[in-house]
């Protein structure tokens, strides 16, 4: 099977210093990873070098078999990744149903998709028409992964998603995450402040400490939660 | 080639890198003057009349540099204030006489008018909450309106004929050029050490983000106005002396076009460089008036080009470029940060500063509604609370939380109801006149300065307390203890140079948190202050919130999902729902609530209860 995601032998960094040093993962298809870490470790650069935002200083990025490594943002997000950044992420003076609807290429499955993603976040159907810029924090997070879940992606690359949400949603949050995977096979590679929660949705993990990849494993394994834990307070 | 003692890496103290800079800029002006003073001896007459010219022009591009490359402005209008120095003089020795007496009367009036006119023209451009687009329009109209006003003034103002042959001074076109040449230099140098102080890093700061500067209480409509109003009289003094050389003074010195070849120099020269516009300046104005009289059109076309091929290759100008010959050249390599790191001390803590008495009530909200339109996010809030008390905030995604927040911090956002902060009514005040009643906010997104080092941000956030330098770069940061506390406990003691844009999201959650506190605000607005950050530097984050209330007696209103976190540090609760507070009270109270748990927690803490 081919993977989803493959990044090998990855350097990348701003000016002069180097974030990632000699990162390797994949991520299979339909399989959510997450990528846990300190602040600082280089787990946004990681998704921003995927994207093609921050140049490639070495390594390669194969998506779905084929190599994409160096290729600029809008081809990556063409070959059906959808990316959820951490900051600054939507068109904050344009309407919900405008943010929705702007990265499809298709239109034609907006009100069935709608109508099944609005099951988890109620307020999305009500309010299409006001500007984003003026939804609470934590409702302009859920229309973002309404936005990459309405453009109905084989890989998504989440970052930081339940900044700002209240417990209730990110529970839901879940459910909608795994249910998506297991409908469609979405692949996902999530980075995660919130272990619990990452632990929740998520299959495998990798820690990244000072830009490298220090610990991995499944979930369920035995210790994973130990080790992840002692990574993260050090 | 002799190692110099600046070769060797060995840490230069941060006093004598300020030193050095200054030597070297000593030597440079020192090359500059010489380079003047045997000008004219040297130069053929028509360059040294050209030179004048350019000399005087630079002058002008250097205020735009200021404006625009440092301050973010947009500004098309310093040519009027060229034109209004200018038509002072030819004005004056025109219609009234020329003499000793006469010629200081026109400086006044060149100065005192054009500083008259920007002060005008800043606050219709800057007033509180203006668009930057709207500032550049104002400015765009303000050359417009000027020569039309010298169009339209008959014999009185030549119309477009202007005016010429008044008697002038009686200088030799030697000493003219001296005069130009050394204004030209003192300025440049003086600009040069103010740029490069505290003050000069506000105006960066501004730049960089307006909406965060003023909450750290800097007024940055009125630090415009009075940049606006400076900038006015450099280019005014100019205009005086073109007008006193060239003994003719025209509508097109004042007009939008010469407004816009400003920008055009100090966009090809390099903005926010200071010296790339002037000698942009100086090889585009000299060159013009010699090669436009034999290429009258392709001359105009090939600054055109040039323009455009700079913008696309070099946003930032021609200036990095030789900057980066020259140290080649050198052998020095990449481009290194001049200031070393700044020491840092514990600053001589002066709460409520500035505010009369501690204030008995700190935090005092009654019947604040607010409404976009028909939606009504804020129903009526009312509550009170005292210094020394935790209060959390919490309600689901959308209730009104950081809407309430924003009207706590800035008096034009509430559509009814009052706030008072240390018994000071906030009535419409904008933010950075509630941070001087001890408001201190911190932004659910980070909002911090991305170009300044995380030191100068920092320092800018003391600027309330300490009066920035206009001439200064201090080598040490005074912060208060707390604000020390949160950088060190998130490392950030150790990355003071780094460039803020390179921090990761929770370390610049982390720097404004630790701006806020270097406020030393008495209420304390913290929107989700450890979102991004792990759990052991939440735990830390928590620690120094407790101690903040408990031992430094800050009233601190807290908006927060997390609820084990809000259990451990909270001493009371508000939950908040649809607009309207549904619940006051103990964190016990709130924990233990069925609402809370129908309305927010979900499951998980359903299955805990």
């Amino acid at each position: 099977m081919t993977a989803a995601l493959e990044v090998s032998g990855l350097n990348s960094g701003y000016g002069e210093a180097l974030v990632l040093r000699d990162v390797a993962l994949t991520v299979e298809p339909g399989e959510i990873f997450a990528l846990l870490g300190k602040n600082g470790m280089g787990k946004s650069t990681l998704l921003k070098t995927v994207m093609g935002f921050i140049a490639i200083r070495g390594g390669s990025v194969r998506l779905f078999g084929d190599d994409r490594t160096g290729q600029p943002p809008h081809r990556i997000a063409r070959s059906a990744v959808a990316y959820t950044p951490q900051e600054q992420a939507l068109f904050q003076d344009l309407s919900v149903r405008d943010n929705l609807q702007l990265g499809l290429r298709d239109r034609s499955h907006f009100d069935e998709d709608l109508a099944r993603i609005g099951q988890a976040f109620p307020f999305l159907p009500t309010r299409l028409a006001q500007r984003a810029g003026t939804l609470s924090g934590g409702e302009q997070k859920m229309l973002l992964v309404a936005r990459a879940l309405m453009a109905r992606p084989k890989l998504m690359l989440i970052d930081e998603i339940t900044e700002g949400m209240q417990p209730s949603v990110i529970e839901r949050l879940a459910g909608v995450l795994r249910g998506e995977r297991d409908r469609a096979g979405t692949a996902m590679l999530l980075i995660e402040q919130n272990v619990q929660f990452a632990l929740a949705v998520g299959d495998r993990y990798a820690v990244l400490k000072r830009g490298e990849i220090v610990d991995r494993g499944a979930v369920g394994e035995a210790g994973a939660v130990e080790r992840i834990t002692e990574h993260l307070s050090v | 080639m002799a190692v110099s003692p600046e070769a060797v890496s060995v840490p230069v103290g941060a006093g004598r890198a300020a030193k050095s800079d200054l030597r070297k800029l000593g030597i440079i002006v020192a090359i500059a003057l010489v380079l003047v003073a045997v000008g004219p001896w040297v130069l053929p007459t028509y360059m040294v009349n050209s030179l004048i010219r350019a000399f005087l022009y630079a002058a002008v591009a250097l205020t735009v540099d200021i404006l625009w490359g440092y301050t973010g402005i947009l500004t098309f209008g310093q040519s009027a204030f060229f034109g209004i120095g200018a038509y002072a003089v030819g004005l004056i020795f025109t219609h009234v006489g020329y003499g000793p007496g006469y010629a200081t009367l026109a400086f006044f009036a060149a100065v005192v008018g054009a500083m008259i006119v920007a002060a005008v023209v800043g606050w219709l451009a800057f007033y509180h909450g203006a668009s930057p687009l709207y500032g550049s329009v104002v400015t765009l109209v303000l050359p417009i309106v000027v020569s039309q006003i010298l169009y339209s003034g008959g014999n009185f103002t030549g119309s477009s004929s202007g005016l010429s042959g008044f008697e002038s001074f009686d200088v030799s076109i030697e000493a003219w050029f001296w005069i130009a040449g050394v204004f030209l230099i003192l300025l440049t140098a003086l600009a040069w050490i103010f740029v490069r102080s505290d003050a000069g890093k506000v105006l960066v700061a501004i730049r960089e983000n307006e909406q965060r500067c003023e909450y750290v209480g800097i007024n940055v409509s009125r630090v415009k106005i009075l940049l606006m109003i400076v900038c006015a009289a450099v280019a005014a003094v100019a205009g005086y002396l073109f007008a006193g050389v060239q003994m003719v003074v025209a509508p097109e010195y004042a007009g939008f076009v010469f407004g816009t070849e400003l920008l055009i120099w100090v966009a090809l020269g390099g903005r926010g460089s200071l010296i790339g516009p002037v000698l942009g300046t100086l090889v585009l104005d000299v060159s013009t008036s010699y090669l436009s009289g034999n290429l009258p059109f392709v001359w105009k076309l090939i600054i055109g080009i040039a323009f455009v091929v700079v913008i696309v290759a070099l946003p930032r100008g021609l200036m990095p470029l030789i900057t980066g010959a020259f140290r080649r050249l050198l052998g020095r390599g990449k481009e290194v940060r001049a200031e070393s790191a700044p020491t840092l001390a514990a600053a001589t803590e002066q709460p409520f500063a500035g505010l009369q008495g501690g204030g008995a009530q700190a935090l005092a909200v009654s019947g604040v509604r607010k409404h976009f339109g028909s939606l009504v996010v804020l129903d009526g809030i009312d509550f009170s609370a005292q210094r020394g008390e935790l209060l959390s905030l919490v309600g689901p995604n959308g209730a009104g939380k950081t809407t309430l927040m924003r009207c706590i911090a800035d008096g034009g956002e509430r559509s009814g109801g009052t706030v008072r902060v240390n018994d000071h009514d906030i009535g419409r005040l904008p933010p950075y006149a509630c941070v001087a009643f001890g408001v201190g906010r911190k932004f659910q997104n980070a909002n911090v300065f991305e170009t300044l080092s995380v030191a100068e941000a920092l320092r800018i956030a003391r600027s309330r307390l300490v009066r920035p330098s206009l001439s200064q770069h201090s080598t040490t940061l005074e912060l208060p203890e707390v604000a020390l506390q949160v950088i060190r406990a998130t490392g950030l003691d150790r990355d003071l140079q780094r460039e803020v844009r390179q921090l990761s999201h929770g370390e610049k959650q982390a720097l404004e948190l630790a701006m806020v506190l270097a406020l030393e605000p008495s209420v304390l607005l913290l929107d989700e202050p450890t979102a991004g950050l792990t759990k052991s530097e939440r735990t830390l984050i928590g620690g120094i919130l407790v101690d903040l209330a408990q031992r430094h007696r800050l009233c601190i209103l807290l908006v927060e999902h997390d609820l084990d976190f809000v259990r451990e540090i909270s001493s009371r609760v508000i939950v908040m729902h649809q607009g309207k507070i549904v619940l006051d009270g103990t964190v016990d109270d709130v924990v233990n609530s069925e609402l809370v748990r129908t309305i927010y927690a979900g499951g998980a803490a359903q299955a805990a209860a």
